[in-house]
């Protein structure tokens, strides 16, 4: 039997991910070791193999075949664009993805004003504002702590994010409006689907039981 | 010295020696399963004007293709991909022909992908396309012919998957979407997203209510949830024949299902598969569509379908459908299989030295003329009469070296 891999996003989703994946008798105990350096870990038995990677990274494993299956946060997903099978919604990991800003730059968004838009998601604010709103709009890209963008002046809104909305309200913020609902999906590669057909689908309507029995 | 003139630019690279050899002989393989069937080659040029390839004929996106101007100022592009061209060519040279046209080819396509994917933009594709040909027979044909290749290129373990578009297009026109939400199901249903096809429904149900259309046929409800998941066997084709009863949609069915049975009289049915879920970025598809998949590459390393409405745009109206396999994916499988291209000639070195010159060539000479591969080598350096035999035959994988 040939090995399944797996990629897991860093962090809570791996953690929600492998208690999942324990109650459907799948677990992997040289993952659980904190002090541990490894960067794949394998169960003989099954024949699975798990490894820890970025979020933005997931769906490229799973695009060229390098993991089976990935867990991943749905903005991912949709950021990146790749060609792969999105097959099961975990139901953890919620948020959603907003537009933000003070108060006042609510106005902006009704209007044909060419406004800039700081992200870390390009492609998402960019759909949004084209196909959704039909506004045109100056999109920056930023890699972290987007809610400066605003406070600073380096743009009138923001696309991130928003699990309580805390940091927002810190920084006088608010959401504006709301792109989309977002959570945790297991991802598959179109070959491993189809090469892997009764392993996969197995393992898919297993923890879809569980899914559902909560 | 400039760094630079020594590398390529990205997504392109060198092929060469054991590589270049395998590939060549993996090519040579596969192009003989279309002669093996009666197909003549064609060739067409690398470069054609835009139109060929532009967005109403539904191939590679266009921001994708290489383009440049020629000196009247016509946009030109590399070629992404061959059926465009084929269809052009055979709408142009075979007029008065009233039989189908069987024609197969070998050669480069190109595609700008953007850049840090990891992905080659030159790729080396052979396949082949029916012309004028409607039936399930031809389906069959092709299909057999996309098997038959990736037997013909060692793989024992593979998949031919096989789907038709009308299925969903007959389901969502039937159901009278929009052309937005039409969209919105093919991007769902294409990436396999059961729970986003539901929800989308669902939020279509809510807005129906409002504008108090009819609701959604619960038959095509059913259908559309399930699309993603009707992938298997033969079995999979009675259970969508059942649910798509007094359908439209029901006729897809009916063709996969005459395929199988063809595909079953050319003793190819165990490698088949049925997937109503399905859908091409080709836009050009209008019919059965499939792709072949293996371990080891994360891509199809077949692909085709049938394309009835392309060769309109050039003015024959000729049904049609075709395959390309990609050399390139095929040998990556090929390597991670570990399944060997054995070279089909065994090659021999002559070692000489200055003074055995004649008696060298002459050696080479005869041994051609006996069909074997001989290189001469020249010792040159007290350095290259050091080394043994052994050694030059191991670094070289030559079947013998002979010192004179």
């Amino acid at each position: 039997m040939r090995y399944l891999t797996m990629a897991l996003t860093k962090g809570r989703l791996a953690k929600q991910t492998m208690q999942l994946l324990e109650k459907v008798g799948i677990s992997c105990e040289e993952m659980t070791d904190p002090a541990t350096r490894k960067l794949i870990f394998i169960n003989e038995e099954l024949k699975l193999k798990f490894f820890l990677a970025k979020g933005p990274d997931v769906p490229t494993y799973v695009e060229y075949g390098a993991a089976d299956i990935g867990v991943v946060g749905e903005d991912t997903i949709m950021e990146e664009g790749r060609k792969i099978y999105e097959v099961l919604d975990l139901g953890f990991g919620k948020c959603r993805m907003c537009v933000a800003g003070p108060e006042e730059a609510a106005a902006l968004l009704n209007g044909q004003e060419q406004i800039r838009v700081a992200t870390k998601y390009p492609k998402i604010a960019r759909d949004y504002f084209t196909e959704r709103k039909n506004q045109t709009v100056e999109i920056i890209k930023l890699n972290g702590s987007i809610e400066l963008a605003p406070i600073v002046g380096l743009a009138e809104v923001i696309v991130d994010i928003v699990e309580t909305g805390s940091t927002l309200k810190e920084n006088g913020l608010k959401v504006l409006e709301e792109v989309c609902p977002l959570s945790a999906r297991v991802v598959v590669n179109p070959v491993s689907m189809r090469m892997e057909n009764a392993r996969i689908t197995k393992l898919l309507d297993d923890m879809n039981r569980i899914l559902t029995l909560k | 010295m400039n760094q630079k003139i020594l590398h390529t630019p990205e997504g392109l690279r060198d092929i060469y020696s054991d590589e270049c050899e395998r590939k060549q002989i993996l090519e040579q393989r596969l192009h003989q399963v279309p002669a093996s069937f009666g197909y003549r080659d064609i060739e067409t040029p690398s470069i054609e004007f835009f139109d060929v390839f532009g967005s109403d004929i539904g191939t590679i996106p266009s921001r994708d293709l290489f383009k440049f101007f020629d000196r009247e100022g016509n946009t030109l592009v590399l070629r992404p991909d061959f059926t465009p061209s084929i269809a052009r060519a055979a709408s142009r040279y075979f007029q008065n022909v009233d039989h189908p046209i069987r024609l197969s080819y070998l050669g480069r396509s190109f595609v700008n992908y953007s850049g840090l994917q990891g992905r080659l933009k030159e790729n080396t594709q052979m396949g082949a396309e029916l012309i004028g040909a409607s039936g399930a027979d031809a389906d069959a044909e092709i299909i057999a012919m996309a098997t038959e290749t990736m037997l013909a290129a060692g793989l024992t373990e593979f998949q031919i998957s096989i789907g038709h578009v009308a299925f969903f297009e007959s389901l969502a026109e039937e159901a009278g979407f929009d052309e937005d939400t039409v969209l919105r199901l093919r991007n769902l249903i294409h990436n396999r997203n059961t729970f986003g096809v539901e929800k989308l429904l669902g939020s279509l149900e809510e807005e129906k209510d409002q504008t108090a259309a009819g609701p959604l046929d619960e038959r095509i409800r059913r259908l559309l949830i399930a699309l993603p998941t009707l992938t298997g066997g033969g079995e999979v084709l009675d259970k969508a024949f059942r649910m798509s009863e007094g359908l439209r949609a029901q006729e897809a069915v009916v063709r996969l299902k005459k395929v199988l049975e063809l595909l079953k009289v050319y003793g190819l049915e165990r490698y088949t598969a049925f997937d109503l879920g399905m859908l091409s970025v080709y836009m050009y598809y209008t019919g059965i569509i499939f792709r072949g998949y293996t371990y080891g590459t994360g891509e199809a390393v077949v692909k085709g379908g049938r394309y009835d409405a392309l060769l309109r745009h050039f003015g024959k109206d000729l049904p049609s459908i075709g395959f390309v396999v990609v050399i390139s994916q095929l040998l990556n499988a090929l390597q991670r299989q570990k399944i060997e291209i054995l070279p089909e000639h065994e090659r021999y070195l002559i070692l000489y030295g200055e003074e055995a010159a004649e008696e060298a060539v002459s050696k080479a000479v005869a041994w051609r003329k006996q069909g074997k591969y001989t290189e001469l080598m020249l010792l040159a350096s007290e350095e290259d009469r050091k080394k043994s035999d052994e050694e030059y035959r191991c670094e070289g994988g030559y079947a013998g070296v002979v010192r004179l």
